[in-house]
């Protein structure tokens, strides 16, 4: 099954960039070595594929990379050798975490923006979505995942905005989507007003 | 209450009452070491055929063995620039951990892991890692005399470290330094296992020399040793009569004086003299493997944090070798700050340790095949099921 689906992905484009560590309905956690961390980035759209009919989708809202003893202890004794830097990034299992905010899921070819109906499990593999599937998904249904973003009150929810629609505007060249987008979080925020102004001062820089 | 504080607590102030009289005590004592460390400081011959002496009459003293050069030398770091024009160094460093049978287990089974990491100094280069992992399981359980013991599973992690280096060697360039966490020497040969000790110690030897062969730097690293190897030897030093040396067992003139706080005049980064090493094992470890230490402030001058090194004849004869193991050590040492010790070393401690969590897995998947194959699998027993109960945290 997962030779399958990774052959799938593969014809999708998505670079595989990491694997599930725990999950809920509304979220979840995904772990990568440094190595793997040049691809994912603060905002992007994930697919966690369950099966051939059913994926999950969620936006990266922070990555965050733990320390341990030996490192706390490495930067006390100043001069880090690169050999210690790469093996400390590369062979040592201190993995950089991903919090994924759940946005939607796929089942039977359809896309939904309502929160997934299973979370994806350990060690499931995790897709970063191709431009195609980034338009996919955001040009499904009416802005509806935006929602989840919006009620998802511990994040900085201004910023998760900005980075995901800049990550659109560049990736789909969807200028139309973008202004649309916009105008939809202020109706979504009329009643809001701090929140908006939060929201559109971080669109401010991208827009 | 599973501790009675009160008895405890009666013993810690008796212990503290007596503190001030112990350390003046000591300091009597370490005086009289330093002393004599500076007394015989040049006259090695002559403390070399005590100790000669004392070996006759006692072969399985452990003590250091006098070299040429004196007593209390202190050889500095080696300068860097005489390096220059020479192939970066390789370090290689194994470590190994073990899961012991456990008759209270439903499982009976053992696992050696070995974690080894080669690391090419000044390359840039991420270093490589490897684990091997050797699970024995029913007859690989047992050996003509019995079931394996603690020691036995030992000496088999022990092998397999050195194995391991040695398997690793050719694939890298020379200069290499193969380390080891503890002694070179191997130890065992109690409870009854002089066979398995006999056959690992032929094996150990033989790595010995195949890491020879290739030209390879070898040694153990010995952190906060607690040996007293040369305060053995003072003391030795100190026999006027047969009947001391007779009596060697009895004789601990300067017990409490550890080599450790003996050399701690030792300036930052600079080493001791090079000893042989006087001991049980002195038989077996005959001509290029005979062995030798020194020890290391691996710290600083105000606060030295000695560590004893211990290496091979062929390394010791070998003054290349002795002042690559000696840079080595202190570069990897001061990889790790306020806390020195061979950043190598404890990666590949880290490579090897097998976590709860996978003891677990391996019992899971273990029992798993055995019942899918139809095998029996025991429970465990009725005693470690009730030490298993929660709210027991007490582990004996």
């Amino acid at each position: 099954m997962t030779n399958s689906i990774q052959n799938e992905d593969k014809m999708t484009n998505s670079i595989q960039i990491g694997h599930l560590l725990r999950a809920s309905t509304t979220g979840f956690v995904a772990g990568c070595s440094v190595s793997q961390l040049e691809a994912p980035a603060f905002g992007a759209l994930l697919r966690a594929p369950l099966d051939k009919n059913y994926s999950v989708y969620g936006l990266i809202t922070d990555i965050h990379i733990d320390d341990d003893g030996l490192v706390r202890q490495l930067v006390t004794a100043g001069n880090v050798s690169p050999e210690v830097m790469h093996d400390n990034r590369e062979r040592r299992i201190v993995p950089v975490e991903m919090s994924v905010l759940a946005v939607g899921y796929e089942q039977g070819g359809k896309i939904s923006h309502l929160l997934p109906p299973r979370p994806p499990l350990s060690l499931d593999v995790i897709y970063l979505c191709s431009d195609s599937e980034l338009a996919r998904f955001t040009g499904a249904g009416h802005f509806g995942y935006f929602r989840h973003i919006l009620q998802a009150k511990e994040l900085p929810i201004g910023e998760v905005l900005a980075a995901h629609i800049l990550d659109v505007k560049r990736k789909t060249k969807n200028e139309t989507w973008v202004e649309a987008a916009t105008r939809e979080l202020i109706t979504l925020l009329r009643d809001d007003y701090p929140t908006l102004m939060s929201v559109l001062g971080a669109l401010g820089e991208i827009i | 209450m599973a501790l009675n504080f009160q008895q405890v607590l009666d013993k810690i102030k008796q212990i503290g009452m007596g503190a001030r009289a112990r350390q003046e005590s000591l300091d009597v004592l370490r005086e009289h070491a330093r002393q004599l460390l500076d007394s015989w400081a040049d006259k090695t011959a002559e403390l070399r055929d005590k100790v000669e002496r004392a070996r006759q009459a006692d072969s399985n003293i452990r003590c250091a063995l006098p070299l040429d050069e004196r007593l209390d030398a202190s050889t500095p770091e080696p300068d860097p620039s005489t390096d220059e024009g020479q192939n970066p160094v390789t370090l290689l460093a194994a470590d190994g951990s073990q899961i012991l049978p456990d008759r209270h287990a439903a499982l009976q089974y053992s696992l050696v892991n070995v974690g080894a990491i080669a690391m090419q100094l000044g390359s840039g280069q991420s270093p490589e890692v490897f684990t091997d992992s050797s699970l024995l399981f029913a007859d690989e359980l047992y050996t003509e005399t019995g079931m394996l013991t603690k020691e036995a599973i030992e000496q088999r992690r022990d092998i397999a470290e050195r194995r391991k280096l040695l398997e690793l060697a050719p694939d890298y360039p020379a200069p290499l330094l193969a380390l080891t966490d503890g002694p070179v020497e191997l130890w065992g040969a109690k409870n009854g296992g002089e066979d398995d000790y006999r056959k690992n110690l032929e094996i150990h030897k033989s790595v010995l020399s195949q890491l020879q062969a290739k030209n390879v730097t070898v040694a153990g690293y010995v952190d906060k040793p607690g040996a007293d190897l040369v305060v053995r030897t003072l003391e030795i030093g100190e026999f006027s009569t047969d009947d001391e040396t007779k009596n060697i067992r009895k004789q601990h003139s300067l017990r409490g004086v550890t080599d450790r706080w003996l050399f701690s005049f030792l300036p930052a980064g600079s080493r001791s003299a090079v000893f042989g090493l006087q001991s049980s094992s002195r038989v077996h470890y005959t001509g290029d493997l005979a062995l030798h230490f020194f020890y290391l402030n691996v710290g600083y001058t105000k606060h030295p944090s000695l560590a004893r090194v211990e290496f091979p004849k062929w390394v010791a004869e070998d003054a290349d070798k002795l002042n690559l193991l000696h840079a080595a050590l202190l570069q990897q040492c001061r990889v790790m700050g306020a806390r020195p010790y061979p950043y190598i070393l404890h990666r590949a401690h880290e490579i090897a340790v097998v976590k709860f969590e996978e003891k677990r897995q391996v019992e899971q998947m273990l029992e798993l095949e055995l019942r899918r194959a139809g095998g029996e699998v025991e429970e465990g027993s009725n005693k470690q099921s009730a030490k298993d109960l929660p709210g027991k945290t007490r582990t004996k």
